[in-house]
């Protein structure tokens, strides 16, 4: 039972960290019509960010609160000063602009950072393990599920229940519309690419008391979060939220009966699911 | 179309009149951009003529590298053999590949080639006892072009049995863009839903663009591992088919000779900033960032476009 329960945890925290990464990914998607192949060097930079902040502030929390606006902004700027001139071509062109632009961040962070992996520690009472039962469990990646839910939570009461939220919704349905209407859909655009990217460098501050910031962790989990969003169809935040869970649950349970096929799994999750739902579990057929 | 003809015969004859004239690291460099010109060239079959992205189409050419490896090193077949089955394994395994990921369109697409492109890489990554894993394979060997036939270890002979494979590729790839079967795809191209308004269906299409495309693609990875000696996982890497859809946009799209320029403008731009800095990668990501926003027909678009115009 321990076991199952264990199982069970490390599918959510895998969960938490997929949502934080692929929410974003959907919600571009969603907004831009844009595939934004650099979503996972966000993610990344986030890791390596939030490395700095520690090593300079000998704290952790300052990380998970400066670094995520930080690489907002860099997303941001990135938007307005290449993506923004291209909406109007076909899909390829966005897709290999922000590939060119994974390979420029990657080499610099390579640049910046060297090729050795940058460890992080967990804050102090988030060290050692927590007793559920008779279960102990990691604390900090207990952490990082409660982050996982409540990020996913503040996404939907955000999208649902605000006025801008409204908005973004409704430039996502037809953006011509919603210009006609009165709305900046150049600005929603950057601010929702922004907050994209800001998600995707929170998912890499957390992550990296877990797996240290290494070169290549942004297209790891980018190619995680394609399937997650696949499964759940692009641009829904409950289709990540349902993906995020299965591909923790298939990477999970996976990796821990069939060690060596743990990948295969997850394929084969997503293969039977797209032969029911070609456009994913949320999603809408184009 | 006088033109495109006269240009054909002078690049012809300038491939042809190469081995006697360039050196033996120019020619090897020259072998090597052949070869990525045909996995360019194979990827524009499906990208440039019928719109479809595949982020994951260097496992093909990895199939098709390890295909020709693993033959040419256990059975000491002639090249060709090593070519046939490269060819042959990436065509199978484009199948189910195609099956499933011709179901989706447009960015899914792209997603699931991706996703099945990496689990294939992280096959090749684990098997250790066939792939060598991450070491990959090597001391493939240049056997002969058939059995007690000439030998093929010399750069000349390489060279020429490439760029013969090369040369045949471009032609049946244009037969198969001119085919009823092409202009078929060029209008799935244009409008996916227009086609199947007339009552036809394009999934079939794109499978069989897709699986031949996959056949390009371990052809130019079967002559990759004999030339290089080795196979190794990177060359199925995503990266690697990400550098394919740089060399396809670089040359242009819906080309077919395009693409092939294109690889070779690209891998002369690495061989050149890597020469000066390790961190070569950078100044690609910058220059392909420029190309998409201000050269989106590439380099053989362009000029057609500008020829066009008069």
């Amino acid at each position: 039972m321990a076991n199952l329960g264990e199982q069970l945890l490390n599918a959510l925290t895998l969960a938490g960290l997929l949502f934080l990464v692929s929410a974003g990914l959907s919600l571009v998607f969603g907004i831009l019509r844009v595939v934004n192949f650099a979503h996972g060097v966000f993610y990344m930079l986030g890791a390596y960010l939030g490395y700095t902040t520690v090593v300079l502030t000998g704290w952790f929390w300052p990380a998970l609160v400066i670094v995520p606006p930080v690489v907002g902004v860099l997303g941001a700027l990135l938007e307005s000063s290449t993506l923004r001139f291209i909406y109007r071509r076909p899909p390829i062109y966005q897709l290999l602009l922000t590939f060119g632009l994974a390979l420029i961040l990657e080499e610099a962070v390579r640049i910046l950072y060297g090729p050795t992996a940058k460890g992080i520690d967990p804050p102090a009472y988030l060290q050692g393990a927590f007793a559920l039962g008779n279960l102990l469990y990691p604390r900090y990646r207990l952490f990082v599920i409660g982050l996982g839910l409540v990020v996913a939570m503040a996404v939907w009461l955000f999208l649902r229940k605000t006025r801008a939220g409204l908005v973004i919704r409704a430039v996502a349905q037809n953006s011509e519309m919603a210009d006609c209407l009165g709305a900046n859909v150049a600005r929603v655009r950057t601010l929702v690419f922004g907050a994209a990217c800001a998600l995707a460098g929170l998912g890499g501050v957390a992550a990296a008391p877990m797996t240290t910031a290494y070169l290549g962790m942004g297209i790891g989990v980018i190619v995680d979060a394609f399937v997650v969003v696949v499964i759940g169809g692009l641009g829904s935040i409950g289709g990540s939220i349902a993906g995020s869970l299965i591909v923790g649950a298939a990477q999970t349970w996976g990796a821990f009966y069939l060690p060596e096929t743990a990948m295969v799994i997850m394929y084969a999750v997503m293969g039977a699911i797209l032969i029911f739902r070609p456009w994913g579990l949320f999603g809408e057929e184009e | 179309m006088r033109g495109t003809r006269g240009l054909a015969a002078v690049a012809l004859v300038a491939l042809a009149v190469v081995p006697w004239l360039a050196a033996r690291h120019q020619l090897s460099l020259l072998t090597d951009l052949l070869i990525y010109g045909l996995f360019a060239l194979s990827l524009d079959l499906i990208m440039g003529y019928t719109g479809m992205v595949s982020f994951g189409h260097a496992a093909y050419f990895g199939l098709g590298a390890y295909a020709s490896a693993l033959v040419l090193i256990h059975f000491a077949q002639p090249v060709p053999v090593a070519l046939l089955a490269g060819a042959l394994l990436a065509g199978v395994v484009a199948l189910p590949v195609g099956w499933f990921s011709t179901r989706a369109t447009g960015i899914y697409f792209a997603m699931l080639t991706l996703a099945f492109a990496q689990l294939l890489y992280t096959v090749a990554y684990k098997w250790r006892e066939l792939t060598g894993g991450s070491d990959g394979i090597a001391g493939v060997p240049k056997t002969t072009l058939f059995w007690g036939g000439p030998s093929l270890a010399t750069p000349q002979a390489f060279y020429a049995l490439v760029a013969a494979c090369v040369v045949l590729s471009l032609v049946l790839c244009r037969a198969v863009v001119r085919s009823p079967f092409g202009h078929a795809l060029e209008a799935i191209r244009e409008n996916e839903r227009r086609f199947m308004s007339l009552g036809r269906d394009p999934r079939p299409f794109k499978l069989v663009v897709f699986v031949i495309a996959a056949v390009f693609a371990g052809l130019a990875g079967a002559l990759f591992a004999p030339f290089r000696g080795f196979a190794s996982p990177e060359v199925m890497f995503w990266v690697f088919s990400g550098q394919g859809l740089m060399m396809v946009i670089m040359g242009g799209i819906g080309t077919l000779v395009g693409p092939i320029l294109g690889a070779m403008v690209f891998i002369l731009i690495q061989e050149v900033l890597s020469s000066y800095t390790e961190h070569w990668m950078i100044f690609t990501g910058v220059v392909f960032v420029l190309m998409v926003i201000f050269l989106p027909d590439g380099l053989v678009g362009t000029a057609r476009r500008l020829w066009a115009r008069g």
